[in-house]
């Protein structure tokens, strides 16, 4: 009705067409580098098999072995299929997951070509449930920072800090674990450092009425020298604070034994099970209860919210500070798939949560959904090198980074943020 | 209940917005305050809310002094206010709205809807409010929303309900409607505070009317006094309640549109093939009960929404589908109908809002530099002239009361030359001496030879201004009217059953 909603909706539309324009240019890169790029004998084969439980299973599913064109030329002509949908239909819904589908099949094209054999028999194989085992530490980093960013920004808090809790979560984290060997202080430890510099933001952001992103960027960058300086400090003379760290996985009975995706799911670390636990509880204060009502409302009409007597200030306190201290343990996470704290480690996962939050739509299910897709392209883009991809290494780490800068500016505008996100509240 | 304050005062730095005021309001009275744009009246109703503390005075309640230290405390005391600005969540639905702060809940601390929105359906039945309980609200025409506002301040029992202006936003038989309310409320004993700048309101509904200008009580009247008397008593000094024009002599057409086909945000047609043609000198009014079209028909004009076919020429220049940017140097100057949305930057300073859409232009700027002493002189002389009341033009927006906020914009348009202007409810929340003014300003910009489309739902305004009247009716222009036209016979085009023959 108003002239901001219709000049949205016009943009919208013109966003939805720079959307679909990105779809099909991923397409068309799989069809010609991916699909006319593999010879038309070679094979690619997939295996299933976690690597510690293959002789164990009970179960044991066959290799997959495709022909490399052929498969990747179906999957490219889906995704151009796709991209000429949204084009032409410009639906009002679900262009989101559409470009969700289309990422993921871009991966998939880029793994059949990484992973073919010049001849028609196999002879190299892509285990593919080891792939994802392997990504979903970052998957995990990645949700517990997206989640962050839900709870701070629906409160109207622009978190940038994710990354410095991150870094003070897996410092933190790290003495604890090796001082006290056990994971739950770990755990609380990062929680409190998360939070505590949470409340440095909220401080400053809701007190003083900083600039948030301002404030969130120094603390990153504060935090990213502190813990250079500890690390040269305290770990590198005395490395008994910072060896091992790896938190042991835990087999869930029968579950985990669920061909393919079980002993992605369900061995897996403590932390790991703490996120799908933390991803519901969230999912459901938000949507559900008395506060995540007075928490979407200060998030998106502060002013609406005081008239009727809800403290602004606090819940925003509240939030950044629980945000913080689930950064923080998503730091601790980290740091136990690594088994020790390194500077620099998670190397701007911070950020990339964020652009996951985005496209997940402020929405925590939306946002592990985000984390799943950008967390397989983290890992492959670490892990490539050993297939036959003749592209250098620094190039494919760029990888991650460029999808997420082309999340954030096709989506930006479409999707809506709560409406207060990042502005001060002050009142009279 | 009986509401007493006594010798409230509020200052914002230097500035005192309510000076000792006393007012009682005793059960089951409707109390009607009267006062120009920017007395301070939203100050007291705010005070008096919780949501500012007063510097001095005491407010009692059956004679028992209380203390509000937010908002939530005031309704806890059975005090219900419906906001000049609505304050609602624009995402949320009706229900999320109506109870948000006092949801019912379940177990889990979880907000038991179900009964939320059963609550909802019996207390608009009974005071006859229909709303959807599950519509969003942004998707609400303001009518609708206003509905919501009035029901979230019911739902909580309010013994004492503030009316902040809640018929600027309504047509004539939504305004009869609520004012039906107010009487059944006032009969239930519910005292209501009911600010308005509509006279004849005033004087339907009324009890008791007190008067304030400047921060103070100035005065109180029965409701038998006359508009002049009321008028008079508010800014001071006679109002002229109709202006002169001078002979009507139209010439060539400066803006036109053939068979415009407009959606709205849901893809719904809302306008539907419409054409218009305004001439210089003239003023053509383009009358009808909101939601029928025009709002979608102004943003496209304004280049603000995406015209599915047919073309707008504005000075001979093709503007279909062009920017605001392209719309507005063609010639174009626009009075939004949403002030606070699209017609102000609230954050920024009088001053800049003055010259919010030529602040690249001489002399504004120069070589890219802005020339702040230009754009100070202007926004002091502005100020002067259209009796703005701010403590400086440094101060943000914001901090104006509602009619100044709106006295800015039409400054802004009113004061640079301009081929066409497209006015929405120009003077909505103007007291009656701006309006006399604004009217004026607009007479003087057709006497000069300039065309004006005036969008009103104001029978008065539609009557006052126009040389011709279009009515809009369903997305169609349902009749073209000279000012002569008895009332009756507008307000069937208005309806659409004069136009239905066309069909
Ligand atoms: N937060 C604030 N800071 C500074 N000045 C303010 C603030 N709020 C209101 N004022 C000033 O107080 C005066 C009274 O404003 P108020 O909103 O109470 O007027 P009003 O009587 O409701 O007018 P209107 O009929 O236009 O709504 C105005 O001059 C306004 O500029
Ligand atoms: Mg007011």
């Amino acid at each position: 009705m108003s002239v901001i909603e219709s000049t949205a909706a016009v943009v919208s539309n013109r966003r939805v067409r720079v959307i679909a324009v990105m779809m099909g240019v991923l397409g068309v890169f799989s069809l010609i580098v991916f699909a006319v790029g593999s010879p038309s004998v070679a094979h690619s084969s997939f295996l299933f098999n976690p690597v510690n439980l293959s002789e164990s299973a009970p179960w044991h599913v066959g290799t997959l072995t495709l022909n490399s064109r052929l498969a990747d030329l179906v999957l490219a002509l889906i995704m151009i299929g796709l991209a000429v949908e949204t084009y032409v239909r410009r639906p009002a819904r679900g262009v989101m997951v559409r470009f969700g589908g289309v990422a993921v099949l871009f991966l998939l094209t880029l793994l059949i070509w990484a992973a073919r054999t010049p001849g028609p028999s196999p002879v190299s194989f892509v285990n593919l449930t080891a792939l994802l085992i392997g990504s979903s530490e970052v998957t995990m980093v990645l949700v517990f920072g997206s989640l962050s960013g839900v709870m701070c920004e629906r409160s109207g808090v622009v978190n940038i800090a994710i990354e410095g809790q991150f870094i003070g979560g897996a410092f933190v984290g790290s003495m604890l674990a090796s001082t006290t060997h056990n994971f739950f202080y770990a755990a609380i430890g990062g929680a409190l450092i998360g939070g505590a510099i949470g409340w440095i933001l909220a401080f400053f952001a809701l007190r003083y009425l900083s600039d948030q992103i301002i404030v969130g960027v120094v603390l990153v960058t504060m935090l990213g020298s502190l813990s250079s300086y500890l690390n040269l400090q305290v770990f590198t003379p005395f490395p008994q604070y910072n060896t091992g760290n790896l938190a042991p996985n835990l087999a869930i009975p029968l579950l985990s034994k669920i061909p393919v995706l079980g002993p992605v799911l369900f061995n897996q670390s403590g932390f790991f099970y703490l996120m799908l636990v933390l991803i519901g509880v969230i999912s459901f204060a938000l949507f559900k209860t008395r506060y995540g009502l007075h928490v979407r409302a200060v998030g998106e009409h502060p002013r609406a919210a005081a008239t009727v007597g809800i403290d602004v200030v606090r819940v925003r306190y509240i939030n950044v500070i629980l945000g913080g201290a689930i950064a923080g343990i998503g730091g601790v996470a980290f740091m136990a798939s690594q088994g020790q704290f390194q500077p620099n480690y998670t190397s701007g996962l911070g950020y990339i949560a964020l652009a996951a939050m985005i496209f997940g739509r402020w929405r925590p299910s939306g946002a592990v959904v985000a984390s799943v897709i950008f967390g397989l392209s983290v890992y492959l883009s670490y892990t490539l090198t050993s297939y036959q991809v003749p592209v250098s290494l620094y190039i494919l780490q760029m990888f991650p980074y460029l999808i997420t800068i082309a999340v954030v500016a096709g989506l930006i505008g479409r999707v809506r943020a709560p409406a207060a996100d990042g502005v001060a509240y002050q009142h009279d | 209940m009986r509401l007493e304050l006594r010798g409230i005062t509020k200052r914002f730095g230097s500035f005192t917005a309510n000076d000792r005021i006393d007012l009682t309001v005793e059960p089951g009275q409707i109390h009607s305050l009267l006062g120009e744009n920017g007395a301070g009246k939203t100050t007291l109703m705010n005070v008096l809310f919780g949501l500012l503390h007063p510097d001095e005075g005491e407010i009692l309640i059956d004679g028992e002094p209380v203390r509000f230290a937010n908002s939530g405390d005031a309704v806890r005391r059975g005090i219900g206010m419906v906001h000049q600005h609505f304050m609602l969540v624009p995402v949320f639905s009706v229900t999320e709205n109506v109870v948000l702060g006092f949801e019912p809940t379940k177990s889990l601390n979880r907000v038991d809807y179900k009964r939320a929105t059963e609550d909802i359906v019996r207390l608009s039945a009974q005071f006859n409010l229909q709303v959807d309980p599950d519509a969003t609200v942004e998707n609400l025409p303001v009518g609708l929303q206003q509905r919501v506002e009035i029901l979230k301040a019911l739902s909580r029992d309010a013994e004492l309900l503030i009316l902040d202006e809640p018929t600027a936003v309504l047509t004539p038989q939504e305004t009869d409607a609520l004012m039906a309310i107010m009487r059944s409320l006032a009969e239930a004993g519910k005292s209501i505070l009911f600010i308005t700048h509509k006279l004849k309101e005033v004087r339907a509904v009324a009890d008791v009317i007190t008067v304030i200008r400047n921060g103070r009580v100035v005065g109180s009247a029965e409701p038998t006094a006359t508009e002049g008397e009321l008028a008079s008593l508010m800014v001071g000094r006679d109002v002229e309640l109709t202006v002169e024009k001078s002979a009507f002599s139209p010439g060539e057409n400066v803006f036109e549109i053939r068979d415009l086909v407009v959606r709205d945000d849901r893809g719904l047609v809302k306008v539907n093939g419409v054409s218009l043609d305004v001439r210089a000198g003239e003023i053509m009014a383009l009358a009808g009960v909101q939601g029928n079209g025009q709002t979608e028909l102004v943003e496209a004009i304004a280049g603000m929404r995406h015209v599915e076919s047919g073309t707008i020429l504005l000075n001979g220049r093709d503007v279909t589908n062009k920017t605001p940017r392209e719309v507005l140097d063609a010639g174009l100057g626009h009075i939004p109908e949403d002030r606070q949305r699209d017609g102000l930057v609230l954050s920024m300073s009088v001053a800049d809002n003055l010259v919010l859409n030529t602040p690249r232009r001489a002399p504004f700027a120069r070589r890219g530099t802005r020339n702040l002493a230009a754009v100070h002189d202007n926004a002091q002389k502005q100020v002067r002239d259209f009796d703005i009341r701010t403590t400086s033009v440094d101060e943000p927006v914001a901090s104006l009361s509602g009619g100044n906020q709106q006295k800015v914009i039409v400054a802004r348009e009113l004061s640079r030359p301009l081929a066409f202007l497209m006015a929405s409810q120009p003077t909505r929340g103007l007291d009656v001496g701006s309006i006399e003014y604004v009217h004026r300003q607009m007479v003087n910009h057709r006497n000069q030879g300039n065309a004006a489309l005036i969008v009103s739902s104001e029978l008065d305004e539609v009557l006052a201004l126009g040389d011709r009247i279009a009515v809009m009716f369903d997305g169609r222009i349902s009749g073209i009217v000279d000012p002569t036209t008895s009332r009756e016979a507008i307000g069937l085009l208005m309806a659409g059953t004069a136009g239905a023959t066309d069909e």
